[in-house]
């Protein structure tokens, strides 16, 4: 298989499929309760019974990071979702309205590009409140300007192909060819670039959690778990430390298979 | 050369025509970011005295109307949406961004404390990652293996794969408490600024990286490059001489978007070292519903992000002279007219 040509690629997809599998049932790798703690066992250091060690209440951490998972992918799956169907329906709008129309959505469009992500994110999660659902849509607002972007660019290239002619010429109502012709042809870049956003979706998530604004304690989340490892870095490097590594692991992940799902098109 | 007189006023012209625009949208952007993050701030659910207050000191403390309504005149807060809107739009334009919830101080007397120590780390930063980029790029340049070459390529993506609160508590276990050279938090030891400074820098770097390497390969493939590898100049000369001006040149454009990113990362960067900053101050500010202290944030990033903008377009103009306006200079007409960017071929200089 051509897959075997490219082992990167492989161990990403295998290690992807895992840690997709802990979201679904992570009793299925974890080796300890995630919530309940051992008293006699706390701030161990990383050995064959707790992979990462265990935390100031006995907690095993590697447990802890299997469960977090969920909540980390999650939040920033949703975010990726509402980022791209946001932007894409603005720059859908956009790039078929035309006109002045055009002008003043874009022009909104580029101060969402112009704000730095994570502000937007800290704005939204100061108003609704903390919590990782809205840290995705902070997330989310954050990404749906590029997004914007590139479907109205794409809208426009589209527009003036032949086949969406040809069905306006055949009398097709114009939603009808936006929905079914412009609208699928439109779309890839902008699906291959939401690929390529997960990847950075789940480092904004985590920061944000790493910063106070996810899941409350005792709820595990990736960058939760830094953050309350945080204070023993001093003593215990390895309980922010090993949870961190994790996350970089999953973001070259997605990465590695996002940039192969955008080179196949 | 112009004589001149008559074509002085000409080039005044021009310079308007060049700059006019650019001042405009200057404005604009800033302008728009104030009203874009009003509109977040009070159309999304939530009525940030009451939650301001709740967490600042318990429920019980005021639940009485007339008190409540003394606290948003106190802020700011009173009045409907447009009188809001317009009050504080004039305190922007006059540098007054209101009186923060959780600590009663002005909120422009906030920013231009920590301003300092933040400014210091990103600026720092800065430099620290454009040299990192310069260098690997360097570095696969010049190199002969082609396996060399692909790896030093394949560095800088891990930089921004790798968040900086992960880089920053690594940096804090092995120099701080492992090797003890440098402070692992706080703002009063001049060295305490180092660690942060090259944590930032790491993913500023490798965005650098990105565009920096993309220019200069694409240059190494210009006509002048070929020239001077015909005239026999090593290939150390060619990059330095050559190669490095035009790449650097066209990679200053995305300086406007790093210091997006420099905004957004002090404020992990400054939280994982405890130190004093915009970051911290902002991240404070959200766990304190503190609304005024956000907005103001919100508005010095996005004036000093439209500032770097501004500065890069008009230096652009002033070092490449095929971006200003070719309206007064008719004869140029054979070399392109001002393009967005300019194009990595042709060289700005050539002579050794």
């Amino acid at each position: 298989m051509r897959l075997l040509k490219k082992p990167g690629l492989l161990v990403s997809a295998i290690f992807l499929l895992l840690v997709l599998l802990a979201v679904a049932v992570p009793s299925l790798f974890a080796t300890h309760s995630p919530l309940e703690g051992v008293a006699a066992e706390k701030m161990l250091p990383p050995s064959a019974e707790h992979w990462f060690g265990t935390d100031h209440l006995g907690r095993d951490v590697y447990s802890r990071v299997v469960y977090g998972a969920r909540l980390s992918v999650a939040a920033a799956a949703l975010a990726v979702l509402i980022g791209v169907s946001v932007g894409a329906v603005v720059g859908l709008v956009a790039g078929a309205v035309g006109g002045k129309i055009d002008f003043a959505i874009m022009r909104v469009v580029d101060v969402f590009i112009a704000v730095p992500g994570i502000l937007l994110a800290l704005i939204v999660v100061a108003s609704l409140g903390f919590g990782p659902w809205s840290v995705a849509v902070g997330v989310a607002l954050g990404a749906a300007g590029s997004f914007a972007r590139v479907m109205r660019s794409q809208v426009l290239r589209v527009r003036n192909e032949e086949y969406v002619e040809a069905a306006g010429a055949l009398g097709v109502r114009r939603g009808t060819i936006l929905l079914s012709h412009v609208l699928p042809n439109a779309s890839r870049p902008v699906i291959s670039m939401a690929a390529l956003e997960l990847g950075t979706a789940i480092l904004s998530v985590s920061a944000l959690s790493f910063l106070g604004f996810g899941p409350q304690p005792p709820t595990p989340e990736w960058g939760s778990l830094v953050a309350s490892g945080r204070e023993f870095v001093a003593t215990a490097p390895w309980l922010s430390i090993l949870p961190g590594v994790v996350i970089v692991a999953v973001v070259l992940a997605v990465n590695r298979v996002a940039q192969q799902l955008g080179a196949s098109k | 050369m112009d004589s001149a007189g008559a074509s002085s006023a000409q080039r005044a012209r021009t310079a308007l025509i060049f700059v006019a625009p650019k001042l405009l949208q200057f404005v604009f952007v800033i302008w728009a970011t104030y009203t874009v993050t009003f509109l977040l701030i009070h159309f999304l659910p939530g009525d940030p005295v009451l939650a301001a207050l709740s967490l600042k000191g318990g429920d019980a403390t005021t639940t009485d109307p007339a008190a409540l309504e003394r606290l948003r005149v106190q802020y700011g807060l009173d009045g409907t949406l447009w009188e809001q809107y317009f009050r504080h739009l004039t305190g922007v334009v006059t540098g007054n961004f209101g009186t923060s919830i959780s600590t009663g101080q002005p909120v422009s007397t906030m920013i231009s404390r920590v301003m300092p120590h933040s400014a210091a780390i990103a600026g720092l930063a800065l430099v620290i990652g454009i040299l990192l980029a310069v260098v690997v790029t360097y570095l696969a340049f010049l190199t002969r293996s082609n396996w060399l070459r692909q790896t030093l390529m394949q560095i800088p993506p891990l930089g921004v794969a790798i968040p900086a609160f992960l880089t920053g508590l690594v940096f804090i276990s092995v120099f701080s408490f492992g090797l003890g050279w440098f402070p692992s938090s706080g703002t009063r030891q001049p060295l305490s600024v180092v660690l942060p400074a090259v944590t930032l820098a790491l993913p500023v770097g490798a965005i650098f990286f990105q565009v920096f390497s993309a220019a200069v390969f694409e240059a190494a493939n210009g006509a002048y490059v070929f020239t001077a590898v015909a005239k026999g100049l090593s290939p150390r000369r060619i990059f330095t001489r050559h190669v490095l001006r035009n790449s650097l040149l066209a990679s200053i454009t995305i300086l406007g978007l790093q210091i997006g990113y420099l905004a957004g990362g002090t404020a992990v960067v400054e939280t994982v070292f405890s130190r004093d900053g915009i970051g911290r101050m902002t991240v404070n500010a959200v766990l304190g519903r503190d609304i005024n202290v956000i907005q103001g944030v919100v508005i010095v990033v996005a004036i000093v992000y439209s500032s770097v903008n501004l500065l890069v377009d008009i230096s652009y103009g002033l070092i490449d002279p095929r971006i200003r306006p070719s309206l007064a200079t008719p004869k140029t007409k054979g070399s392109p007219t001002a393009p967005d960017a300019p194009e990595n071929s042709a060289p700005v200089r050539t002579t050794t």
